[in-house]
């Protein structure tokens, strides 16, 4: 069955692609965390964040519908919770639009909630757009994360998909046999097929540690590092800490 | 030289920790250079002894690979010398990416960073797949996972490959290819199935594992030949299937016998 890609069109070439992913981790991470503890009221450190982050879309030459489509996943649900925070808080004036009120304070919020959030998940999204998601987790290998933490996410992203399949499966028998999910006794049906899908995870788990085994394994998951921090890496950094720095310093 | 077979198994049992005995005394001797088919039906042992082959179980008996005893001390050695392919790709294929995967038994060996990029381009090219290396198994097909999976062993330079069901679930051209590609490298093979005609097509020697005990063992035409004896221990030749001999080459093909 076919699967949407964790890290769609991670696989083109240009210079940010080509980046040591550690310089994209650390530079994607500082910009998120310089934006998130921004005071709402400095638009202009926004403008210049939002614009940083445009400049790299340029130069990723990744398609924008793409960008834009992965944001109208998230973003909505962080809206969704944010839009009517107007309408109920108090304080900081008030507006009146026909016949409901808006507070000061609560427009505050939502563009505070809006602008960081949109800023934080385009963030996120060139991060794993422009780096293929093994080659993320090695980074973080070289940096010194814990194995174990890599190891798991990297087996996550193995499987994910071989126990979306596997569910897929059994829930296509189930409804082969004429399963209609409508009672609340038919939920033990349910409670079947997860501990169905556990025992077969347990199961492949041990025969994947075999074949680890089988292969010299000796209790540390190894792989071997390609990319070198060089000149544009070290440009890249300066540019996604230095800039957004200088913004909440100067401004 | 002191002779060393490739395989040397005495008086082998194993029982698994539930009590279900698997093995019961298990003789075998298997020498370099031969192709050697295990068959039996389900539930034989088949697998089971396959494990003891790089010591992933260790059971009551001897197990020699290379005159090496399969003990923890020559674990190492063993396990680089025994490509073991496990029937599910998706066990086989366990790391983010294809290269990954192909890498992790040189890495594991300890080879350079130089050696290692060098044998994960030979082995995939050897298996007829290079460009693979940045994909992710999930995206292969089940034939090319079936031929990274052999990558993944032949990276780490074996001198004995020992294949799992390697016919389970491919279909008639996938299967021909992979027969073609498995009859190329030459080097000591050992598969395990109960797909008589892909032993026929590949092995020189088949032995028969029923309820854990060698039961046969001989030149693959006469055992495969041998309906009878092949009936008794739960294993019949598919309809329309006749192992025959090739008078013009001499080799053993299987032909269709007409009506």
């Amino acid at each position: 069955m076919k699967h949407a890609f964790l890290d769609e069109h991670s696989h083109l070439d240009s210079p940010i692609h080509r980046l040591d992913p550690r310089a994209k981790l650390v530079g994607f991470v500082v910009l998120i965390a310089v934006c998130v503890t921004t005071p709402p009221d400095l638009y202009a450190a926004f403008a210049l964040y939002l614009g940083l982050e445009i400049a790299i879309l340029v130069m990723s030459r990744l398609p924008l519908k793409h960008v834009l489509r992965r944001m109208l996943i998230v973003l909505p649900f962080i809206l969704m919770v944010a839009i009517f925070l107007p309408f109920f808080s108090k304080g900081g004036g008030s507006y009146n639009l026909g016949p409901v009120t808006v507070s000061g304070h609560g427009l505050m919020v939502l563009w505070n909630v809006a602008i960081k959030s949109t800023i934080s998940v385009l963030a996120v999204i060139l991060l794993s757009s422009t780096t293929p998601f093994p080659e993320l987790l090695r980074g973080m290998e070289k940096m010194r994360i814990p194995h174990m933490l890599t190891t798991l996410l990297s087996f996550m992203y193995r499987y994910i998909f071989v126990l979306i399949d596997e569910m897929q499966r059994m829930r296509r028998a189930r409804d082969s046999r004429g399963w209609k999910g409508k009672w609340i006794w038919q939920a033990k049906v349910i409670g079947h097929m997860i501990a169905s899908l556990f025992i077969r995870s347990y199961e492949r788990g041990e025969r994947v540690y075999a074949a680890m085994l089988a292969r010299g394994y000796g209790g540390e998951v190894q792989t071997l590092y390609l990319h070198q921090f060089g000149v544009m890496e070290m440009g890249f950094l300066a540019l996604m800490i230095l800039t957004p720095l200088a913004a909440r310093i100067i401004i | 030289m002191h002779h060393r077979p490739a395989v040397e198994i005495k008086d082998l049992y194993y029982a698994y920790p539930d009590g279900t005995i698997a093995l019961r005394g298990i003789d075998l001797t298997i020498e370099e250079g031969e192709s050697v088919g295990i068959v039996g039906p389900n539930a034989a042992g088949k697998s089971t002894l396959l494990l003891h082959l790089n010591g992933i179980l260790v059971g009551r008996g001897e197990v020699k690979i290379f005159g090496l005893p399969v003990e923890k001390k020559n674990l190492r050695e063993i396990r680089h010398r025994v490509g073991l392919v496990f029937q599910d790709p998706d066990d086989q294929l366990f790391s983010p990416t294809v290269f990954d995967d192909v890498a992790f038994g040189p890495i594991n060996m300890g080879l350079t960073p130089e050696e290692i990029l060098a044998e994960v381009s030979r082995a995939l090219e050897e298996v007829g797949l290079e460009g693979v290396e940045g994909r992710s198994a999930h995206h292969l097909s089940y034939g090319q996972k079936k031929r990274v999976s052999i990558a993944t062993v032949l990276s780490m330079r074996p001198d004995l490959l020992v294949l799992d069901e390697p016919s389970s679930n491919l279909d008639p051209r996938t299967r021909r290819e992979f027969s073609e590609l498995l009859q190329g490298m030459k080097i000591t093979k050992i598969m395990v199935t109960h797909d008589l005609p892909f032993v026929f097509e590949n092995c020189d020697r088949v032995v028969i594992l029923s309820q854990g005990r060698l039961v046969a063992d001989g030149d693959a035409f006469s055992i495969l030949s041998d309906e009878d004896l092949l009936f008794q221990h739960g294993l019949e030749l598919p309809y329309g299937f006749y192992p025959a001999r090739n008078e013009r080459t001499g080799d053993l093909r299987d032909l269709y016998r007409e009506n």
